[in-house]
């Protein structure tokens, strides 16, 4: 077989392409969501979430529901009506709709969950890092640490919810109030395993300030680690709040949660099921999606898993 | 190593009265002293004064304030005292300026009598709990005047069955050491912790006792007593106390020949510290049962379809609040005809136990599992586990008996918090299923308003997971002999 000549051309020789290195065009966020996006579990229930957290933000708004408030009390025809095409998530004892109720709860809950996770994480996260920098600072701190981890939290947080009263803000700051420890601790020893590798001691010849070493060279380290704290602890938070509410030493009367709705409707657990199992159901998938989300996105944001 | 374990005992104890110490402080500032009458059912009748003064007697008692009537402070302290009692007089008038001076708010009752009331500091109030805290038992500790002739001693003589004791006459109890059958099998009544009486439920009695002793309904023993009379009677002898004279009946002489007739009675149902501790125990082994094999088989299978079930498994206790996951197996339990509520059938039925057991071990397998199977991965990359492999080991051989070995260690070192963790972990099921158990007590004494019980479960809860962790650490140098808790290694 012969070729014709003709289809042929000289290209001119290009110094400039010889000398470049071929590496693949790297992106930190673009290969975090890249990975993320490739999980379809992850993608739905991101979904799932989104819809749940901006329904849980505006129904409660047009809805105007209010557990004080019972409009319709003297309707008998009104109350536990199951749910039907109508009434999705039917009425419950005093004839309010559990649709209207649930959104107004999970509001609330989340908002408990979110709060007291951001307060936990950032404190955490700040002292975290000085603390497993700083020999000295080790050294008090884990005294501290070692009296706080001794007591059973759950303990603490009814008794300081006790203490305080019952409300939102209370539950918060019961919830956070020595949260932030652990998660110092489990950054403490991430920031121990990459204190002393090569090029953090090399910043430090070079007359680095060691804050300016924290935040840039051992921070961004930890966004993986954080988000797996993250992840577990928002279900957790649901949980304790579901959990104080349910036993009585949680919120009161005049503030919707989930946990509220489980415990004032566990009374028509085998009369009106539905009323009692439509919160679990819903403390249950808030929980897990949160969960499954931020573990992926955990991993997704862990520079490790970009190779492949 | 001894001066190690000292330190750390030193630290824990320390660390154990620092949080006593800050919710002792806590409950008694940070809650209106108002509030702790709203469940008392007493006060509901009462009005004007006679209110007044029993809201100030139970603040007393309970150590909020210190309060005297105006005859208390008369016999106090005034000089003449008639003079004072007869109301408005120059001496009267002196001894309530010399009160208020000395800090007490003078206040008057409808009738217009006095009374003075002093209100503790968060300081006072501390060194008031802690100067009765530890009660040591001696010959010189009843005081009873109509009983001049009390002996002071010790002596050992013999309990109902015939079974040596040291023995104390003029000790608040009678019997200072003695044996019995059931664990620890010494006992003694020597040193108590006296964390005051419980309020408004179980007005009265010991906080201690109303954890520590049975419930439900007496149980009846055919017992000789002292004067020779066999009778039935719920009394456990090794318990009694002293019982002033004043107070001693017909029915206490006919079986005591002495005057320590107070006693405790034997209940058919075991404490709530106990009940706990079942629950706890039995749901903790089922749960390393489980969990360790599982995690173990998920760590051989490391990426296959059952590691992968397993993941979701533990991912799914993790995520889901443990309540919706506690009404979930309980339905299906019910579906099985097991009961909902644990006092549905009671102590004596095997039923009544099954389901709280399986909830609160499977609680606990999901982090064991994950542990168990994290240190099985992190060991088999190490070069002994390449060597056995090299040998021609089996996997079997190499996973149970090269592996096993060296990632048990800190799953041993777990043992005795997850103990503890179950205790209070037991706290949900424990509401759950109505249990009538120390975990249940918590939220219950807290919805009552009982303060006096939420410190008493306080320094319980502490202390035991204050000395778990000490002891998981000191297990973890008896298993491997290699781990040195100190520097220095000594």
């Amino acid at each position: 077989m012969t070729t014709s000549e003709n289809k042929f051309t000289f290209v001119k020789l290009d110094e400039k392409a010889s000398e470049h290195i071929a590496a693949p065009k790297y992106s930190y966020w673009k290969s975090v969501f890249k990975k993320f996006f490739s999980s379809k579990v992850a993608i739905f229930l991101l979904i799932v979430l989104a819809g749940m957290v901006i329904m849980s933000l505006i129904h409660p708004l047009i809805s105007g529901y209010s557990p004080l408030n019972a409009p319709n009390i003297n309707n008998p025809s009104t109350w536990y009506n199951p749910p039907s095409a109508q009434l999705w998530f039917g009425t419950d004892n005093v004839g309010n709709s559990l649709f209207d109720a649930i959104w107004l709860g999970t509001r609330n809950s989340l908002m408990i969950a979110v709060v007291a996770t951001a307060i936990s994480t950032v404190i955490g996260v700040l002292v975290g890092m000085f603390w497993g920098y700083s020999k000295k600072m080790d050294a008090i701190m884990l005294n501290v640490y070692n009296v706080v981890a001794n007591i059973p939290y759950l303990l603490l947080v009814i008794v300081l919810m006790y203490v305080l009263g019952r409300g939102i803000w209370q539950m918060i700051f019961s919830l956070s109030c020595t949260s932030w420890l652990s998660t110092a601790y489990f950054i403490r020893v991430q920031v121990m395993i990459i204190r002393d590798r090569e090029y953090n001691l090399a910043s430090e010849c070079l007359g680095t300030p060691r804050t300016k070493v924290i935040f840039h060279n051992i921070f961004p380290y930890l966004i993986s680690v954080i988000m797996t704290s993250l992840a577990r602890d928002i279900p957790s938070f649901i949980s304790y709040e579901v959990f104080l509410t349910y036993v009585g030493n949680g919120l009161s009367e005049k503030d919707a949660s989930l946990g509220r709705m489980i415990q004032k409707y566990s009374a028509y657990m085998t009369s009106s099921p539905y009323l009692f199992w439509i919160p679990v159901a819903f403390s249950a998938i808030i929980s897990v999606s949160i969960y499954v989300v931020g573990q992926t996105l955990a991993d997704a944001s862990d520079p490790r898993t970009h190779m492949v | 190593m001894k001066k190690y374990i000292l330190s750390r005992i030193i630290k824990s104890i320390i660390a154990l009265f620092v949080v006593l110490s800050i919710v002792i402080v806590m409950l008694f500032t940070l809650i209106p002293r108002a509030n702790i009458f709203k469940n008392d059912t007493s006060i509901q009748r009462m009005k004007g004064d006679e209110k007044t003064s029993y809201m100030y007697s139970k603040w007393d008692e309970l150590g909020y304030l210190d309060y005297l009537t105006f005859n208390e402070m008369c016999r106090a302290s005034a000089e003449d005292v008639d003079a004072c009692l007869a109301g408005d007089t120059d001496e009267s008038a002196k001894v309530l300026k010399e009160y208020e001076d000395n800090g007490y708010t003078i206040a008057q009752f409808n009738n217009g009598s006095y009374y003075g009331y002093y209100e503790y500091s968060p300081f006072e109030i501390l060194r008031n709990f802690y100067s009765h805290f530890i009660q040591i038992d001696h010959p010189n500790k009843v005081v009873d005047a109509d009983n001049p002739d009390l002996e002071r001693k010790y002596y050992i003589g013999s309990d109902e069955n015939g079974i040596p004791a040291i023995m104390c006459s003029g000790c608040e109890y009678k019997y200072q050491v003695y044996f019995d059958g059931n664990f620890p099998f010494i006992h003694q009544n020597i040193v108590s912790l006296d964390f005051g009486t419980s309020y408004p439920t179980k007005v009265g009695i010991d906080t201690v006792k109303v954890i520590a002793d049975g419930q439900g309904n007496a149980k009846l023993t055919e017992q000789t007593f002292p004067t020779g009379s066999v009778q039935n009677s719920p009394l456990i002898q090794h318990s009694c106390r002293y019982k002033p004279t004043s107070t001693l009946d017909r029915m206490d002489t006919t079986k005591f020949t002495d005057n320590y007739a107070n006693c405790d009675s034997a209940y058919d149902s075991p404490s709530m510290i106990s009940t706990s501790l079942l629950f706890g125990l039995v749901s903790l082994f089922l749960a390393y049962i489980i969990a360790i094999p599982a995690g173990i088989y998920m760590a051989r299978k490391k990426g296959k379809l059952a590691d992968k079930i397993g993941i979701v498994y533990i991912n799914f206790l993790i995520a889901v609040p443990s309540l919706a996951f506690i009404f979930f197996v309980k339905q299906i339990g019910q579906s099985f005809g097991l009961p909902d509520k644990f006092p549905h059938y009671g102590f004596g039925d095997i039923r009544s136990y099954i389901l709280p057991i399986i909830i609160l071990a499977l609680l606990s397998t999901s982090s064991l599992m994950m542990w168990t199977r994290r240190y099985m991965i992190d060991q088999s990359n190490a070069d002994y586990v390449k060597f056995a492999r090299a040998k021609g080991l089996s996997e079997s051989e190499i996973f149970n008996r090269h592996i096993l070995k060296n990632a048990i260690i800190p799953i041993v070192n777990q043992i005795p918090v997850s103990i503890v963790l179950t205790i209070s972990g037991s706290v949900i099921t424990e509401t759950v299923f109505a249990i009538p158990g120390m975990g249940k007590m918590l939220p219950d004494s807290i919805n009552m308003l009982n303060n006096n019980m939420v410190i008493t479960l306080t320094f319980i809860f502490t202390g035991l997971s204050v000395f778990a962790v000490l002891v998981g650490d000191l297990l973890m140098t008896v298993i491997d002999p290699r781990i040195k808790l100190t520097e220095k290694g000594d």
